[in-house]
């Protein structure tokens, strides 16, 4: 086993009515790996996504955020203990300016650290994310004017504005051109290298990008997990070829 | 015993009436995905038509009839559908105020075609009664109406379920996109569908007037009571809404056999809203919001970028320099005017509360009145007959109106959209209905007095120094909400509005937000009406009711609905109909408000963004005028505008 997890699911499952979207998940995602999470459509990614920040709650089993049991926890909860996650369908705030989004984000995380140092803090914090990511030309813009791919780099510098210990990440390169996803992976790559960084959980579709930027893949099917392992071993997988990369033609 | 039945059968007589309108509201609903508002006021209009068709122009009815039910209401009805079919998929908000707009114009024009004069509708049917059993008469205008509603159910319902029109319609219902692509006319079916339910709401509105009077706001209010039905039929079944109607109408009557005054008679008037308010809360999260793909509102109004940094900016600025110029305004004006000026500063306190609990938060509410009408009321009774002193009167009217901002809280915990509007709307009815007009809370038609006040040994009951409070109020309150706006307050309260998905991610607690925000709404409402009341010296419950609430809701959008000045633009709207302006024109203006704000709907800066673009565009021209312009010029200029000032 590597590192200690920052965030980890045992055993959960999720009942909806006669329908079984997930049964018995084990997942870890240690720190400062990146950890990929994938499956065909229907497979329970988002149901998966949903428990850990807490907008579903499981019928069986349990969450962990850094050894800590936050099952029973509201979302906005696990978003100030440091679980911060970005959108499929993007969730900006439409009509603010992107520095807005940027600040909203900080002080979201940390409700009564609003003046004095906490003032500076955050002018600091922002300045960062704002270098690393390159959103400089951005800030004055309003978040609703911008691309798809603009859209996705203000959300994840919101993530990362809060200063999680986790980053879920949903889909990231959905509506993305081929060098926009160059520069997403790129971006992920420098968040997670640089020291201190989030532990990354990644849903995504675009399996060459999966297979460059994890650590270790989990793969679910039918709401069961079905495979665990590196990208090579995954990709080596009989169930999984079967059951998934098969359909996609990724070899 | 005395028989219930009577009333049993009475009942199912005006409650098909219900069913039949809360099936019109169902089908716009279900095929247009828009909620009609203005329901009651199509009602109203068509019904007015006929008076005028029938009683004034003395057309035989078999003549009026048709010209009502086949071109008058399906015109109307095409009308309502040209207007709203270019705001589908825009946000619930935008659709809730055009509706909203639509019958406040309505109402706005019926005095206006159809002249101010009191007036009766004949009756329709004869008056004469058949016996029912053997003890029950029944009018054969009630059997009428009965049977009118059942066989246009039934019609509705072959129609639906037996026709090809019927098949396309529910492929239009299930997934509009997926029908335009199998070839089905998507826009012919919605075209149906308005014409079909303003139909209904012309029979609505002929039948129910001879027994509640040509009115123009109590048969639109009337008209609300099918919202309750509509609802029980999750705005989409057609047969739960008729159903719902009949029960409600059965209920009302039932009630109406142990009083016709008193407080059975308030509770059997309110019965509808309480149903509403009651099915909104346990039905809740079952009911889905059509049309929930989202639009971004256009908000390329390109206005200057806010800052996070500096704290004194622009606006302050301004607003500063206004409270300045306000606070010396009896300098030049003085007299009944300056009441009106006074006035409006009072109305601007209050659209304030809407500005922040609508415009940045995005919890829409039509009940800010009902807030002020306690703290007006409260104010009445502690400092007028109490003789307390009217600061302690207007702190304890923000007190209690704490716990029915925690109510109204509640409510939007679980409710967004038209759901919220809705809930806001049956709130505010239900106060006007149990509250407001019990004669110990109000003094009923006379209403009560309240005095104006004295701080520290300074009389302010002089129209200068009670104007100089009011703007010091406003002013304080004003450039508080502008500081807090640009700072983490107002960050706080935008992102619930532009997305509590992404809000409760990243920390926010949308309970304890939401719930402050309307506490804190409602108090400073429940302030501005005790000034307003202090201002008036004589307050009805008129002055609160949910008609006071929805013009403030179309002021605020028209003068912009996130904006502090919007509020201050709002109020002077309010002021400018004070004036003492000629009855021809003072007619026009509530049609001009109506307009107005149908034409401002998608700009959450509303008029002054309107003028701003306006101005923007003339010195565009202005600076194309010299010489003749490089191709790329009008790019340059949207490039520098929006990236600029």
């Amino acid at each position: 086993m590597g590192p200690e997890p920052a965030l980890a699911a045992v055993g959960v499952s999720v009942r909806f009515g006669g329908l079984q979207a997930l049964s018995g998940i084990d997942l870890t995602v240690p720190t400062g790996e990146i950890t990929g999470l994938i499956g065909p459509n229907g497979a329970g990614k988002t149901t998966c996504f949903n428990v850990l920040t807490g907008l579903q709650v499981p019928t069986t089993g349990r969450v962990e955020l850094g050894g800590v049991d936050v099952t029973g926890w509201p979302p906005h909860r696990r978003g100030r203990a440091g679980l911060a996650r970005t959108f499929q369908r993007l969730e900006l705030f439409a009509r603010m300016t992107v520095e807005d989004n940027l600040t909203a984000a900080w002080e979201s995380a940390r409700p009564w650290a609003v003046l004095g140092r906490g003032r500076r803090d955050r002018i600091r914090r922002v300045a960062e994310v704002v270098e690393l990511l390159e959103l400089g030309p951005l800030l004055g813009r309003r978040a609703g004017e911008l691309s798809t791919g603009q859209g996705r780099m203000v959300e994840l510098g919101r993530a990362l504005c809060t200063g999680p210990r986790v980053l879920l990440l949903d889909e990231p390169s959905s509506g993305l051109d081929g060098a926009e996803t160059a520069r997403f992976r790129d971006v992920l790559l420098e968040v997670v290298g640089a020291g201190g960084g989030p532990a990354v959980l990644l849903v995504e579709h675009d399996m060459a990008l999966v297979m460059e930027v994890c650590d270790r893949i989990t793969v679910l099917d039918f709401g069961e997990r079905i495979a665990e392992g590196t990208p090579a071993g995954v990709r080596a997988d009989p169930a999984v070829r079967a059951a998934y990369l098969g359909e996609t033609s990724v070899a | 015993m005395s028989a219930l039945w009577p009333f049993l059968v009475l009942g199912i007589f005006s409650g098909s009436v219900y069913g039949l309108a809360a099936m019109g509201v169902v089908l716009t609903y279900k095929t247009a995905g828009v909620f009609n508002f203005a329901y009651g006021a199509v009602a109203m209009f068509c019904a007015y038509t006929y008076w005028q068709l029938h009683d004034a122009w003395h057309l035989p009815a078999p003549v009026a009839l048709p010209l009502l039910l086949l071109v008058v209401a399906p015109l109307l009805g095409l009308l309502l559908e040209r207007l709203f079919s270019p705001l589908a998929g825009l946000s619930a908000e935008v659709q809730i105020v055009a509706s909203l707009a639509v019958l406040a114009a309505l109402e706005a024009l019926a005095p206006i075609l159809f002249g101010t004069q009191d007036r009766a509708l004949r009756d329709i049917f004869p008056r004469s009664t058949v016996l029912v059993g053997n003890r029950l008469h029944v009018g054969e205008d009630q059997l009428a109406m009965l049977l009118i509603t059942l066989a246009s159910g039934a019609a509705l319902w072959w129609l639906l379920r037996r026709t090809r029109f019927g098949t396309a319609t529910r492929a239009v219902v299930d997934n509009r996109d997926l029908a335009g692509m199998i070839g089905v006319n998507g826009a012919r079916i919605r075209r149906a569908a308005w014409v079909v339910s303003s139909i209904f709401a012309a029979l609505v509105g002929i039948l129910l007037s001879p027994s509640q009077g040509l009115d123009v706001y109590q048969l639109t209010v009337v008209v609300i009571y099918a919202f309750a039905p509509a609802v029980l039929g999750r705005l989409v079944s057609l047969p739960w809404a008729y159903g719902g109607g009949v029960l409600l109408g059965v209920t009302q009557s039932v009630l109406s056999k142990w009083g016709a005054s008193g407080s059975v008679a308030d509770v059997e008037a309110a019965l509808p809203y309480l149903a509403l308010l009651l099915l909104l809360v346990f039905m809740g999260r079952g009911l889905k919001e059509a049309g929930t793909t989202v639009r971004p509102v256009a908000s390329g109004s390109g206005s200057p970028a806010p800052t996070t940094r500096r704290l004194l900016d622009r606006r302050v600025a301004l607003g500063t320099g206004a409270l300045v110029a306000a606070a010396a305004v009896p300098l030049v004006v003085s007299g009944p005017r300056l009441h009106d000026v006074t006035a409006g500063a009072v109305y601007a306190l209050i659209a304030l509360t809407l500005v922040v609990l609508s415009g940045w938060a995005g919890q829409i509410s039509l009940a800010q009145f009902s807030f002020a009408g306690v703290g007006a009321f409260t104010a009445a009774h502690l400092a007028g007959s109490g003789g307390r002193h009217f600061l302690l009167a207007a702190l304890v009217g923000m007190a209690l109106a704490v716990p029915l901002g925690l109510v109204v809280g509640f409510l939007s915990l679980r409710l967004s959209g038209l759901f919220l509007a809705l809930v806001t709307m049956a709130f505010a009815l239900l106060m006007d209905n149990l509250v407001f007009n019990r004669s110990d809370v109000s003094g009923g038609l006379t209403g009560v007095t309240v005095p104006r006040p004295e701080i520290l040994g300074l009389s302010l009951a002089g129209r200068v120094g009670f104007y100089e409070l009011v703007v010091a109020v406003l002013g304080t309150v004003g450039l508080g909400a502008l500081l807090l706006f640009r700072g983490p307050v107002g960050r706080r309260l935008q992102i619930l509005r532009d997305s509590p998905l992404a809000a409760s991610t990243l920390g926010v607690n949308l309970t304890t937000t939401k719930l402050v925000t309307f506490v804190v709404c409602g108090a400073v409402a429940a302030l501005g009406g005790s000034l307003y009341g202090a201002l008036q010296q004589s307050v009805t419950p008129q002055d609160f009711s949910f008609a006071a609430s929805l013009e403030l809701l179309l002021l605020v959008v028209l003068g912009g609905r996130s904006l502090v000045s919007g509020a201050v633009l709002a109020g002077a709207a309010y002021g400018v109909q004070l004036l003492p302006i000629p009855a021809g024109v003072a007619r026009f203006i509530p049609l001009g408000i109506a307009l107005g704000v149908l034409s401002l709907i998608q700009e959450p800066e509303g008029t002054l963004a309107q003028v701003r673009r306006e101005t923007r565009r003339c010195l565009s021209v202005l600076r194309r005028l010299p010489g003749p312009p490089p191709a790329a010029l009008p790019l340059q200029l949207a490039e520098g505008v929006s990236g600029g000032a």
